[in-house]
């Protein structure tokens, strides 16, 4: 597994569509890897990355208020799990529940599935509300 | 539950929760738990998330919203008064 560092290249973006949506922040959202984005780059996903695309598909989630993904940022990931490499092709999964809320910060659990119904990653992640200037 | 009983308890608490390389008795109990201060822990708002997990885990007791966590989370001393006066 490598480690690569994230690709800030604008449109940094995974997650696709809101397959399923179980309350405020609960729900299934579809993210295609696809050979041409600039988070794959031909090969397979960092590592890091499968916390990006559960904190993009939080965020999704998150009211569907496409301002507040906007201002909406990853702060942390924890206890992250691989179970195998996803490469461009792969159509991905992502269940996302809400583990706990204080302040601006939600924390997030995630589970990452492909076609097959195999799981490809978990994890948690905190996400903080920016506030609007 | 005596406060000398739940001290050790929530000490265990802040040190598993957060994954802190620390050994539990050595947190001093008015010491503050956030920010810079000599002695503290030197714990974030990220961390508070956490606390607040935690706390409602082990003792099933919520925190409602920030202003009641900050005051909650000042010291180990303030966390235990909190729990006290929630469990009682």
């Amino acid at each position: 597994m490598t480690f690569q560092p994230l690709p800030h290249v604008f449109p940094f973006r995974f997650a696709d569509a809101v397959v399923a949506s179980a309350g405020r922040a609960e729900g299934r959202v579809r993210a295609a890897v696809t050979a041409g984005a600039q988070a794959s780059r031909g090969g397979p996903l960092a590592a890091t990355l499968y916390g990006e695309l559960i904190a993009q598909a939080a965020l999704l989630l998150e009211g569907g208020d496409a301002d507040l993904g906007r201002r909406g940022f990853l702060a942390g990931i924890s206890d992250l799990v691989v179970g195998r490499e996803a490469v461009p092709g792969d159509v991905l999964d992502v269940d996302v529940t809400v583990a706990g809320r204080f302040g601006d910060s939600v924390k997030f659990d995630g589970r990452i599935w492909d076609a097959s119904g195999a799981e490809v990653a978990r994890g948690s992640i905190v996400v903080r509300h920016g506030r609007a200037a | 539950m005596s406060s000398e009983d739940l001290k050790p308890r929530v000490k265990e608490l802040i040190v598993r929760q957060l994954k802190l390389d620390v050994d539990p008795a050595s947190i001093k109990d008015d010491a503050p738990l956030f920010g810079d201060a000599d002695g503290g822990l030197g714990l974030d708002s990220i961390d508070a998330l956490e606390l607040v997990l935690g706390v409602e885990k082990e003792f099933g007791i919520k925190v409602q919203d920030e202003e009641v966590g900050v005051k909650a989370f000042a010291s180990v001393d303030a966390l235990c008064d909190f729990i006290r006066a929630k469990a009682a």
